[in-house]
């Protein structure tokens, strides 16, 4: 079955470009563009997996990590971010939150396709 | 030119209480025998105090004491001055950064003691900040529009998104090639705002040499392969470990060898040697390129500086890596510098210190406290 796959950007282009990667591999994709319709989201109905932008407008990245991580029934779901803060420090913060892997901008669809591959290797188009 | 041939009548004392920048005068047991009127200002002292006192202890800047202790053991007239030993001292809730130099004085053909100079390169330092600030917000920025072109690129080159004429293809190759180049600019600005801003350190851990070599190697050798140039590495047996942050390591040798890459012709070969002499591994980078003019061989560390051959032009580089690669190693108390003949190849040489017991240091300066 295709999976789910949230993602959480607020750069127009930037959604352009992940939601075709998506698209292409057979990911059924919705999008939020803030924090605070991320979460929203993830309460009305749980993804298969999260790519989390950090800089977002309301509620950030890491609030979003931080809700979501620390509580029992939204803690099992995958969260990549994927962000242009590439200091080790952000990398840091983010998985002191939990977050289950980090990817800096820019990326290659390839190294997207590998990265989920890892987290949903059930996914089927 | 003398003094006291002026038409009025100035001392030396005039001159040195005008000057802007703090002086002291210490013998060898570091003890301050004299000192101008900035320092006086500046360290809240008078005369009568610091008659005496320990330079350490009335400056409260501890890193003095090795300073003074390498001008001491020396033993010889030094052209001054440390450019790295700039101290950072925190005074009425201002901080200054300031370059110490150290001239050592000679009585009767003993050594006396010092002359110990401060310039204040506060306003250098902010400069610096603001420089590095820019560029790591520049690079952030880059990196949002970069991601949307190469998604697009790869999948457009995939034919993901319909058929594409040759010609198409091409000029996609060509775009995806320079986001690439675009990209590696990127994570070279930021690693070496990075360590301008003193915010990263350097751990330097016990670490294997081989390990380390390979970790560097590895991810170059089927691009090596397809470019027709043999790898090999060279490591002496029985290598005891090196004191060195171990990704930063990699990275220099990733570098050096990845240059290497970049001006060897197919045929070429480069290779990796490691050698231990004394209490320092020395580890090389050889290859059969074709070489760097000697009047380039100096200007290479800078930043901005682009490694050129006969009949080459750029080949990608950014002139920031060796730049990098020349920071690092110097912060683990190495040192990098490259032999070359033109036509013949070129051999970079970079040492890390044998891992003895627990140290680690921190770029770009150590911070000193004051008042």
């Amino acid at each position: 079955m295709a999976k789910k796959i949230l993602l959480a950007e607020d750069e127009k282009n930037v959604i352009l470009g992940v939601r075709t990667c998506l698209d292409a591999v057979g990911y059924q994709i919705e999008i939020v563009e803030d924090g605070e319709q991320a979460l929203d989201s993830v309460r009305r109905e749980p993804p298969d997996l999260i790519l989390l932008d950090l800089l977002m407008p309301n509620v950030d990245g890491y609030e979003v990590l931080k809700e979501l991580k620390g509580k029992e029934e939204t803690r099992d779901i995958p969260i990549i971010v994927l962000t242009a803060k590439a200091e080790e420090e952000d990398r840091q913060r983010a998985m002191d939150l939990g977050a289950d892997n980090y990817m800096t901008k820019p990326f290659k669809p390839q190294e997207l396709w590998d990265l989920l591959k890892n987290y949903l290797p059930e996914h089927d188009a | 030119m003398k003094l006291s041939n002026l038409p009025v009548p100035v001392n030396l004392d005039t001159v040195a209480n005008n000057l802007a920048d703090p002086l002291f005068l210490v013998n060898r047991d570091k003890e301050v025998n004299w000192l101008n009127k900035k320092s006086r200002e500046l360290f809240h002292t008078s005369d009568e105090d610091a008659q005496g006192a320990v330079i350490t202890e009335l400056t409260g800047i501890a890193k003095l004491d090795s300073l003074l202790d390498d001008v001491f053991e020396q033993e010889t007239e030094l052209k001054c001055s440390y450019e790295e030993a700039s101290v950072k001292v925190k005074r009425q809730d201002q901080r200054y950064f300031f370059k110490i130099s150290i001239n050592p004085i000679f009585h009767e053909g003993e050594l006396w003691g010092g002359l110990v100079q401060f310039t204040d390169v506060t306003r250098f330092h902010e400069m610096e900040k603001i420089k590095t600030d820019f560029v790591s917000i520049v690079s952030h920025e880059f990196r949002t529009p970069l991601t949307t072109i190469i998604v697009g690129v790869e999948m457009l080159k995939e034919g993901m998104l319909g058929d594409l004429t040759p010609r198409g293809k091409e000029v996609l190759e060509a775009i995806g090639a320079d986001c690439e180049r675009l990209s590696r600019l990127i994570d070279n600005l930021m690693e070496l705002s990075r360590i301008e801003s003193g915010t990263i350190y350097v751990e330097a851990e016990p670490t294997d040499v081989t390990d380390l070599v390979q970790e560097a190697v590895r991810p170059l050798k089927f691009q090596a392969e397809k470019q027709g140039i043999e790898l090999i590495t060279d490591i002496a047996p029985n290598l005891p470990p090196v004191a060195a942050d171990f990704n930063k390591a990699v990275w220099v040798m990733a570098n050096l060898v990845g240059n290497a890459m970049r001006y060897t012709d197919p045929g070429g070969t480069i290779t990796v040697r490691v050698r231990q002499r004394g209490k320092r591994l020395f580890f090389s980078v050889q290859d059969t390129g074709c070489g760097i003019p000697k009047e380039h061989q100096d200007k290479i560390f800078r930043k901005y500086v682009q490694v050129s051959g006969p009949g080459r032009k750029g080949t990608g580089g950014v002139g920031l890596g060796l730049a990098i690669a020349k920071d690092i190693v110097m912060a683990h108390g190495g040192e990098i510098w490259v032999d070359s003949e033109l036509g013949k190849g070129t051999t970079f040489t970079f040492t890390f210190p044998v891992y003895y017991g627990d140290e680690s240091v921190k770029l770009p300066e150590a911070e000193e406290k004051g008042g």
